[in-house]
């Protein structure tokens, strides 16, 4: 570092304490909030910080005049978080940078206008992007990494700030959001649920009036939290939402909310088209669709087995392992057809040692009585229509319809009867553009 | 199993007294490797309670001197108040005690801050009380869900003094894995005779704390973590909490590579897929091949659910001109012939009988319907095996409201 003089270092700092009070006075959002972003690695902060380190005495500075004394409860904790982020000491820099934040908060209430958003908005990314580093350096000491959580019960405090009538509470949704990161980071997404529930029932919210780009990463996260629970009409819903309003040059963020997406999507029977997985790099869903669309069970093991990792770290692992039923589906489909091509009269009747010999082929060994299960299953769920003959061990398939197309609705897990061939209402609403991402069924036949 | 030999497993581990200064609970950060279903760990009590207390890794932690089982202090204010359990009763007498008797309760309202060392059990004491107890489930001639409701509150207190004093080595590890071993084998017996109501809250609270003991126990794995080792018995009690939420649709844990790939482990998953699939075949057969007595218990519950649903298949996509044979169905199921009869009359269809005597289930009856009145106590044939472990005699259960 080139030699910085203490009038030079004092220069540094009066300047930004400076800048600090006309950007509040003035109520000049967009000023304030560069002037708050540590972790940027900004020149302007940096500079700011060896200045700091170099001067040591900032807080006569900040007393020494009227004008900055006020904000000092803000800026002297911000001022130690800046130089201790400077030389790399993150848990010092987090608990400055919290002490900061809350004064700031603080502040914030007693400001009527909603003029301080953007540097809100900062001071609740910096607080998590802080937390997260904090914590890496807890952990590396084997000590127990608490800051992240410290850091939602902050920003649950300024969602309180942020939930009035006034304006203010258009900000509300973009907290949100930084909440959910913090929980799905954590792992509480439980946590997510009172969240979700003070946006979604209180009077004082219209959904609408919050800015699109919130909307669609609310409904990105809480989507994400539908395919957790394996609700995937509602997963599809809010997945689709926050697709069809994304950004379309985001690729980044497309391919986020995709990779959730398609295993819905798959779970409800709905194909994507290849070209939607080469163009958003989603590779690892290929073989997937293509063990869906042959009926290869062996295909769909490899490739839950080959992007375990990957599958596992996304948390749809398990989602994707039920698609096994479908697969089985395609399979027997396929051997009805070639049945039905060789004698259409007796093709409704399946023997189970068929299929058994189908699964050696694909070098999967079941005995008869596991098959005769799998096909028990299939009937009970409605994804093949007809009965099984236990001493005859055969399938006899319904003459009309046999193999049910999901259509857009999850397989019924409870095993309730009705007909569900009626097609999604939800199908229709999503534009032409994105219709074509998908196809309907398993596939030709 | 006797006192010595009990004992002797327990000591086994190296270092005792001062732990690290780590928290005992919580959930961990996310290690490398991936994620299986499971509940997140984050309980919102635990926030609030001491016995999996987030005491910061700055505050000091207490060392306690009390050299009983239970404090003197509180020892003579309950002999006093006749606040004695019938396990703590001198000679049966109401209001008298002895210190190789009274076992310190679990004090909900303690906080940090006014608790005195004295009153605190240092390790080797909270070792020996662990063990005294365990050893009573074994000995005592009194009802199970008596004996269940002292060891319950005992051993909370237990950890609540574990906590208090940032214990989380390799022995509070070990302390902790027989607790949960207790609740888990509690889990099962409760269940057993859960017509009683005061039985039915006892095992939610016992489910509430094998949970928290679970997640208290996961943080120190992760607090003990040397490179990339796991602790020895990891892979078991990772699975536990798996098996334990097999039925419900919650979120992901994050487990570590090597833990994932253990025999413990690679069962889990096995058993989670075939349950989630409806594949009972898989799913019976794998249990009855490796699973272990405790994982056994957790399941129960799961083990019944899909038992119904076979039966309400079968009767749905079976052909009416052949009727399943119940000793087929039975052998599927796991059960003993008259059991899967009890449960298919349970369901509310009916047993046909051939000439040859043999039994069948008709199929496509429209009278199906969940069986009503609870858990129905059946055996997994196959497992009787296991159940040398505890005392299986279950006649000691009262189903009067005591």
């Amino acid at each position: 570092m080139a030699y910085l003089s203490m009038g030079e270092a004092h220069r540094r700092i009066s300047d930004y304490l400076n800048r600090f009070y006309d950007s509040v006075s003035s109520q000049d959002g967009s000023s304030l909030r560069q002037l708050l972003s540590v972790s940027s690695d900004s020149p302007h902060l940096l500079s700011l910080a060896d200045a700091l380190n170099v001067f040591q005495d900032a807080n006569r500075l900040i007393k020494q005049a009227d004008r900055y004394s006020q904000l000092g409860e803000i800026i002297a904790p911000l001022f130690r978080c800046l130089q201790n982020y400077r030389i790399g000491h993150l848990v010092d820099a987090y608990n400055a940078f919290e002490k900061s934040a809350n004064a700031f908060l603080l502040e914030f209430r007693n400001w009527e206008s909603a003029w301080a958003m953007e540097p809100l908005y900062v001071i609740a990314y910096e607080i998590r992007v802080l937390a997260e580093k904090a914590d890496r350096e807890l952990a590396s000491y084997g000590k127990n990494p608490e800051k992240l959580k410290g850091a939602g019960s902050f920003l649950m405090k300024v969602f309180g700030a942020l939930a009035g009538k006034g304006p203010k509470r258009v900000g509300a949704l973009h907290v949100t959001c930084q909440l959910f990161k913090i929980y799905f980071k954590l792992g509480t997404v439980n946590l997510c649920r009172s969240a979700i529930r003070s946006i979604e029932t209180a009077r004082i919210f219209d959904f609408e009036e919050f800015p699109v780009r919130d909307k669609v990463t609310y409904m990105y996260y809480t989507g994400r939290l539908e395919v957790f629970n394996e609700n995937f009409i509602a997963a599809d819903k809010k997945l689709t939402y926050a697709l069809m309003h994304c950004n379309p040059r985001r690729e980044e963020n497309i391919r986020m909310i995709l990779k959730y997406l398609i295993p819905v999507k798959l779970s409800i029977g709905i194909l994507p088209k290849s070209w939607l997985l080469d163009k958003y790099n989603l590779i690892e869903y290929n073989d997937v669709v293509q063990a869906l669309k042959r009926g290869d069970l062996r295909l769909l093991r490899h490739a839950l087995q080959e992007h375990e990792d990957r599958f596992l770290r996304s948390s749809v692992y398990l989602v994707l392992e039920k698609l096994e039923l479908q697969v089985y589906q395609r399979l027997i489909k396929k051997i009805y057809i070639s049945q039905k091509q060789r004698g259409p009269s007796k093709a409704h009747q399946i023997k189970l040692d068929v299929i058994v010999k189908a699964l050696k082929w694909l070098e999967i060994d079941m005995d008869v009585d596991e098959v005769e299960c799998i096909m028990a299953i299939l009937i009970y769920k409605n994804l093949v229509k007809g009965y099984f003959a236990h001493k005859s061990k055969v399938a006899a398939l319904s003459k009309q319809d046999p193999f049910p197309k999901l259509n857009g609705k999850p397989i019924n897990s409870k095993g309730t009867h009705k007909n569900k061939n009626v097609p999604s209402v939800l199908g229709l609403i999503i534009p032409f553009f994105f219709f074509n991402f998908f196809v309907c069924g398993g596939g030709g036949g | 199993m006797n006192k010595s030999r009990r004992k002797a497993r327990m000591s086994s581990s190296s270092t005792e007294g001062k732990g690290l200064q780590s928290n005992a609970s919580g959930e961990a950060e996310a290690s490398k490797g991936g994620s299986i279903r499971g509940r997140s760990l984050e309980d919102e009590e635990s926030h609030r309670s001491i016995e999996s207390s987030h005491v910061s890794s700055t505050s000091p932690s207490t060392i306690g001197t009390c050299t009983l089982m239970c404090p003197a202090g509180e020892r003579v204010q309950r002999e006093h108040l006749r606040d004695l359990s019938v396990f703590e009763r001198l000679n049966g007498h109401p209001g008298k005690t002895s210190p190789s008797l009274a076992v310190k309760k679990f004090c909900r309202t303690m906080s940090t801050k006014h608790v005195q060392e004295s009153d605190v059990r240092p390790l080797p004491v909270l070792r020996d009380t662990l063990c005294y107890l365990l050893n009573l489930l074994d000995s005592s001639e009194q009802p199970f869900e008596v004996v269940h409701d002292f060891v319950f509150d005992r051993t909370r207190s237990i950890r609540q003094d574990l906590s208090m004093q940032n214990i989380v080595n390799d022995e509070a590890i070990h302390m902790y894995e027989e607790m949960v071993k207790f609740h888990i084998v509690s889990h099962h017996k409760l269940l057993c005779c859960n017509c009683n109501v005061n039985i039915s809250s006892m095992y939610y609270l016992n489910l509430e704390q094998l949970r928290k003991s679970l997640s208290s126990l996961y943080g120190m794995y992760d607090a003990n973590r040397k490179s990339s080792t796991i602790s020895k018995n990891e892979s078991e009690f990772r699975s536990f909490y798996v098996l334990l939420h097999l039925g419900s649709n919650s979120q992901s844990v994050r487990l570590a590579s090597p833990i994932l790939k253990s025999k413990e482990l690679c069962f889990t998953r096995k058993v989670l897929r075939s349950f989630r699939l409806g594949n009972y075949y898989c799913f019976f057969n794998t249990i009855a091949a490796e699973s272990s007595y405790l994982q056994y218990c957790l399941m129960e519950p799961c083990i019944n659910e899909l038992r119904i649903l076979v039966v309400s298949c079968i009767n749905y996509g079976g052909y009416t001109l052949s009727p399943y044979p119940l000793a087929q169905l039975s052998k599927l199921l796991r059960m003993k012939e008259s059991d899967m009869k009890s449960l298919c009359i349970a369901c509310g269809l009916e047993i046909s009988t051939n000439e040859a005597g043999n039994k069948f289930l008709p199929t496509k009856q429209t009278t199906f319907h969940p069986p009503k009145g609870g858990f129905q106590n059946y055996s997994f044939l196959g497992l009787e095996r296991l159940q040398r472990h505890t005392r299986v005699d279950d006649s000691r259960t009262t189903n009067q409201a005591s």
